[in-house]
Parts: structure tokens; C-alpha cells; sequence
């Protein structure tokens, strides 16, 4: 009971933040755009049209096209499926990855902790945009590996946020409680501390979500990401940057799109944050 | 303090250690790092030549010590595509890329910390509300697409500022106007960040109870809130500063590239681009080491900024 009357305190305390309502409503756009792309872009997104290269923005093709006749809406329409692909793809690799460390290292505590936030110190140290780059490069670009990069770089932060997430609730009274009950190592975790855990997991989840799909745009954009011709927008801005000075919509569009996608997550992100965090909601 | 420093740096080794192991690793992820670094056409016996004369025959950690030793000698090794060391290369780009990201760390800086104040003084005004949305919007914002948006507005249309290169030191008009669009570029998305940072902690200083007694004193209102109140809120500020150079390094090697500034971010893409590992490899070691240690600067300054935290 008490919990439910938490949650609904929650849910509208997020409802009341404008700015987190409209975020969702941009990522609502932006899952629908990637789900229904194939019916709503006016043309493929792929094939050439030597007819219309390099046509400014007009009734026919509302974002323009690009030097080989690409119309460029019906790209970025397309765009957003890769978007939220890597999005998806590079959070949950590194929840698996960092989020299960985070925990070994916090739950377990001892050497096992020293050891595994060593690595992380070590992984962090790098600038994650830095080792993405330099291990997408090593391993030949592309889509996957842009992703596997990224997720190789960046899990780093996950296992301290839920280390540090672990750690708190393990001295709590109640899961010394349960613990003096004779629940084993399993029952605790699973019950007691994961779901207890899930709150700031969750607001951070939404916040990276932004970053991994920043950080692969620049990839892309650097050319180490998807390849052409791949409507992805970073990869899309790459190739409208040799026509910037006579045909700035190529990259301005994608452009536009990517901080349309980010901005949403955001919002949705922060919403959350002061949602489950009356603590937050004074101060940030 | 002294104590506390010494120990500081002792566990830096350990870190140091795991980072050139990190970045030895990379050059050996796809397999075979001659064939990575030459590509796939070039003869049999040529490529065991090369294996040879690296010293790629011999095993891992014979490798990684040989490495670590001319590392440790100040020899980053010989860039594979340009003839000449990779010490040559790094250090004729070093300063261009502080110099870049410490004037953008600058503005960011210049600004955020006065806006933030405000938003705290006068939360939840239509000043601290947009603010907020201002915030996310800007930390929403890919680094490479800013750079081509005031490429386009400011060199394209309006004429007013070059687009790409450096003009020239600093403190010439040349060089401020050519560092303009590029500092703006990689200052601006932190800014945001820093600037609610900066309004959150001077939030939560301003209801302390050393506030009140300074008001109770009666001080003058702008001498609590900058005496009293902003140099207790400045110290998250410090450990986030310390935390966000990372990005502010990753961000540069994108802000480069787009106007071609000549530093170490454009060169490590190039040299992703050419497999040239071995200044892949200085780079991203002296780029870590930069981080190292600022991570480290920062400690120093919250142990000095915060009389409290005197770890000993």
C-alpha cells in the first residue's frame, strides 16, 4: 500500500515536470519515425537519382537531397531506426558489463572490489571518446564495432555508479534484517537489493542513452562508425560536410535530428532524476 | 598535505601501469598488427621482415617490456607513415591542443559559474527555468554538427571569423579570431553542465547555517553570497572539473578535426585513419597521463579549497 501510494507520488511528479513530458513525447516520435519508417519516408533512402542531385529544400523534397539525389528527410526518417539501435544496443552492453561489476565489486567487497575498481580507474583514465575511437580503429570500423567500442570504453562509470548504489543499501538495517533471517548471498541480491537498486540504474540508463548516441554520431562522422551508404546522421553529416559552403541542408537535418533524439532522452532523463529523488527535485 | 600528495602519486603507478597495458593491448586486438598496420596486399617475406624488425616475433610480454622501456626513455617509437618519431609529432601539436581546450575551458568557466549564481539566488524565476531547458539543450548537442553550424553561419554567410586552422600565437588578433569558433565549439555543450552544477551546490550552501549567520551579521547580501557562499559551492565544481576533462579531451579530437586546427586530436584521427599505431599508441598515453594528472590537480585543490577533507 505504501509503496503504491510511493509510486503514484512519483509517477505524478514526473507528470508535473513539463520539461520531462515533452522529452517523452519526442522519444514517443522518435520510436514511432524508426517503427513506421518504411511507410511514412517519401523515397528510399538509399537509391540514387542522378535527376535530382543537390536540390534545396522544396515541396518535393521537403529536407532537399544530397549529391547522389538521396532525398535527405527519407534518410533521416531512416536514421532513427540506427539511432535507437545503437542506443539500445551500446546501454545494454554495458549494463551487462558494468552494471554486473559494479555489483560483484560492491556486494563482495575486499580484494575483489580493490581489483575490479582498479580496472575501472585504469578504463577511465582513458578519454572514453579516445580509446572508442582508437579501438573502433583497430578492429576495421563499421557498425558492430563502433557499438562493441563504445560499450568497451564507456562501462566504466556504470560499475561505480551501482558499486557506489550496492554499497549504501547493503549496510541498510533491513537487509541486515533479512541477512539475520539466514537468507542466502541469492535471496538478498535478487530480492532485496537489485530492484531496491533499479531507481538511479534507471535514471542514469536514461541519461547515457543520450551520450552513446553522441559519442557514436562522432564515430560515425569520423567515418569508424556505419558506413555509407547507411543512412545513419553521423555518418550522413560526414558526407554533407564537403558541401557545406553551397548545400547546408545535407548536414544540417541529421544534425537537427540527433539533438532532437539526445535533447528527449534528456528530458525524459531529468524528469526521472527528480522523480525518484525528492532529493534532487529542490536542488537540481 | 605533503603526506597526502606523496600517497596521491604512489597510487598513481598501479593506474599508469593498467593504462599502457590498455593501450599496448590495442595494437594487438585485430590479430596481427603488421598486417593492420600494412594492410593486406603487401608480400609474405616483407611482412616477416617488418615482424622482425619490430620486434613482433618475440613473445607478449617481452614485447611490452621492450615498450615500456624506451617509453619510459622518452621514445614513443617511429610513426609508420611519416618519417619521423612519434616524440617529433606529438610535441609540435601538444601546445595547440592546450591551448584550445584550456581557452575553452576558460569561457566555460568565465560563464557558467556567474549564471549559475544567479539561478541559485533566484530559483524556480523564469530566469532559473529557462536555464534548465537551456542546459539540456545544450548538453544535447553533438560537438561536430555545433562546429559545422558556426562554420556555416559565422564563415559561410556573415564573413566575420576564419574557419579552420590556427592564426597564429594567442595573443595575436589573428590567433584570437581563429580560436574563437573553435573554443565556442568545445566550450559551450559544458557549460551547460557546469552551470547547473554550479546553481545545484550553491543551492544547497545557501541554506547552510553559517549563511544565516553571515546574513544575521548583517553583511551585505553580495558579500555572503560570494565570500561565504560561492567559494564553498566552487568545490564540487572542482571535482567535476577534474572529472569532465576526460570529455573535454574527447571532444577536442572532434572539434579539431572539424577545423582542421593543427593539434594531437587531428592527428590521432589521422593516424586511426592511416593505422599508423604507434602514434595512435603516444597519443592516447600521453592524453591519459594528461587526465592522470589532472584528476590528480583537482584532489590538491579540494584539499586545499575544503580545510575538512585533509586526508591523512
Amino acid at each position: 500500500m505504501l509503496e503504491r501510494m510511493r509510486s503514484s507520488r512519483r509517477v505524478r511528479r514526473f507528470t508535473r515536470n513539463r520539461l520531462a513530458l515533452v522529452g517523452l513525447g519526442i522519444v514517443w516520435v522518435i520510436i514511432l519515425t524508426s517503427a513506421l519508417a518504411s511507410v511514412i519516408s517519401p523515397y528510399d533512402p538509399i537509391e540514387h537519382n542522378y535527376d535530382e542531385m543537390l536540390q534545396p529544400p522544396s515541396g518535393r523534397h521537403l529536407m532537399g537531397t544530397d549529391d547522389l539525389g538521396r532525398d535527405i528527410l527519407s534518410r533521416v526518417l531512416y536514421g532513427s531506426r540506427y539511432a535507437l539501435l545503437i542506443g539500445v544496443a551500446v546501454v545494454l552492453l554495458e549494463l551487462a558489463v558494468g552494471a554486473s561489476m559494479g555489483f560483484i565489486a560492491g556486494y563482495f567487497g575486499g580484494k575483489v572490489d580493490t581489483v575490479i575498481m582498479r580496472v575501472v580507474d585504469m578504463v577511465l583514465a582513458i578519454p572514453t571518446l579516445i580509446l572508442a575511437i582508437a579501438i573502433a580503429g583497430a578492429l576495421g570500423g563499421g557498425l558492430w564495432v563502433m557499438i562493441i567500442a563504445i560499450a568497451v570504453a564507456g562501462w566504466g562509470e556504470f560499475s561505480r555508479l551501482v558499486r557506489a548504489q550496492v554499497l549504501s543499501l547493503k549496510e541498510l538495517t533491513y537487509v541486515e534484517a533479512v541477512r539475520a533471517t539466514g537468507a542466502g548471498n541469492a535471496r538478498i541480491i535478487f530480492r532485496h537489493i537489485l530492484p531496491n537498486s533499479m531507481g538511479p540504474v534507471l535514471v542514469y540508463t536514461t541519461l547515457y542513452m543520450p551520450t552513446a548516441i553522441l559519442w557514436s554520431a562522432a564515430l560515425s562522422f569520423l567515418g569508424l562508425g556505419a558506413q555509407p551508404p547507411t543512412p545513419e546522421w553521423g555518418s550522413i553529416i560526414a558526407e554533407g560536410r564537403g558541401f557545406i559552403s553551397y548545400a547546408w541542408w545535407i548536414a544540417t537535418f541529421p544534425g537537427l535530428a540527433i539533438m532532437l533524439t539526445t535533447f528527449g532522452f534528456n528530458c525524459v532523463g531529468d524528469g526521472l532524476r527528480d522523480a525518484l529523488d525528492p532529493r534532487f527535485s529542490r536542488n537540481v | 598535505m605533503l603526506t597526502y600528495i606523496i600517497r596521491r602519486l604512489l597510487v598513481l603507478i598501479p593506474v599508469l601501469i593498467g593504462v599502457t597495458l590498455i593501450i599496448f593491448s590495442l595494437m594487438h586486438l585485430s590479430g596481427d598488427p603488421v598486417r593492420l598496420m600494412y594492410g593486406p596486399n603487401v608480400p609474405k617475406e616483407k611482412i616477416e621482415e617488418k615482424r622482425i624488425e619490430l620486434g613482433l616475433d618475440k613473445p607478449l610480454y617481452a614485447q611490452y617490456g621492450n615498450w615500456i622501456t624506451q617509453i619510459l626513455h622518452g621514445d614513443f617509437g617511429r610513426s609508420i607513415h611519416v618519417q619521423d618519431l612519434v616524440s617529433n609529432l606529438i610535441g609540435a601539436r601538444i601546445g595547440a591542443t592546450l591551448e584550445l581546450t584550456l581557452v575553452a575551458l576558460l569561457f566555460t568557466l568565465l560563464f557558467s559559474v556567474p549564471i549559475g549564481v544567479v539561478s541559485a539566488v533566484k530559483p524556480y524565476t523564469v530566469f532559473d527555468n529557462a536555464g534548465r531547458a537551456f542546459a539540456i539543450f545544450w548538453v544535447s548537442m553533438p560537438y561536430f554538427w555545433l562546429g559545422l553550424v558556426f562554420m556555416l553561419l559565422f564563415g559561410v554567410y556573415l564573413h566575420w571569423l576564419p574557419i579552420s586552422g590556427r592564426g597564429g600565437p594567442l595573443w595575436s588578433i589573428a590567433g584570437l579570431r581563429h580560436i574563437l569558433l573553435p573554443a565556442l565549439t568545445l566550450g559551450l555543450p559544458p557549460l551547460a553542465l557546469f552551470m547547473r552544477l554550479v546553481r545545484s551546490s550553491m543551492l544547497e550552501v545557501i541554506n547552510e547555517d553559517y549563511i544565516r549567520t553571515a546574513r544575521s551579521k548583517g553583511l551585505h547580501e553580495g558579500r555572503v553570497i560570494f565570500r561565504h557562499g560561492l567559494r564553498n559551492a566552487l568545490i564540487p565544481v572542482v571535482t567535476l572539473l577534474g572529472l569532465r576533462l576526460p570529455w573535454l579531451f574527447g571532444g577536442a579530437v572532434i572539434t579539431e578535426t572539424v577545423f582542421a586546427w593543427p593539434g594531437m586530436g587531428r592527428l590521432l584521427v589521422n593516424a586511426v585513419m592511416q593505422r599508423d599505431y604507434p602514434v595512435v599508441q603516444g597519443i592516447v598515453l600521453i592524453l591519459a597521463t594528461l587526465v592522470i594528472l589532472s584528476n590528480l590537480v583537482a584532489d590538491l585543490v579540494y584539499a586545499y579549497l575544503d580545510p575538512r577533507i585533509r586526508y591523512d
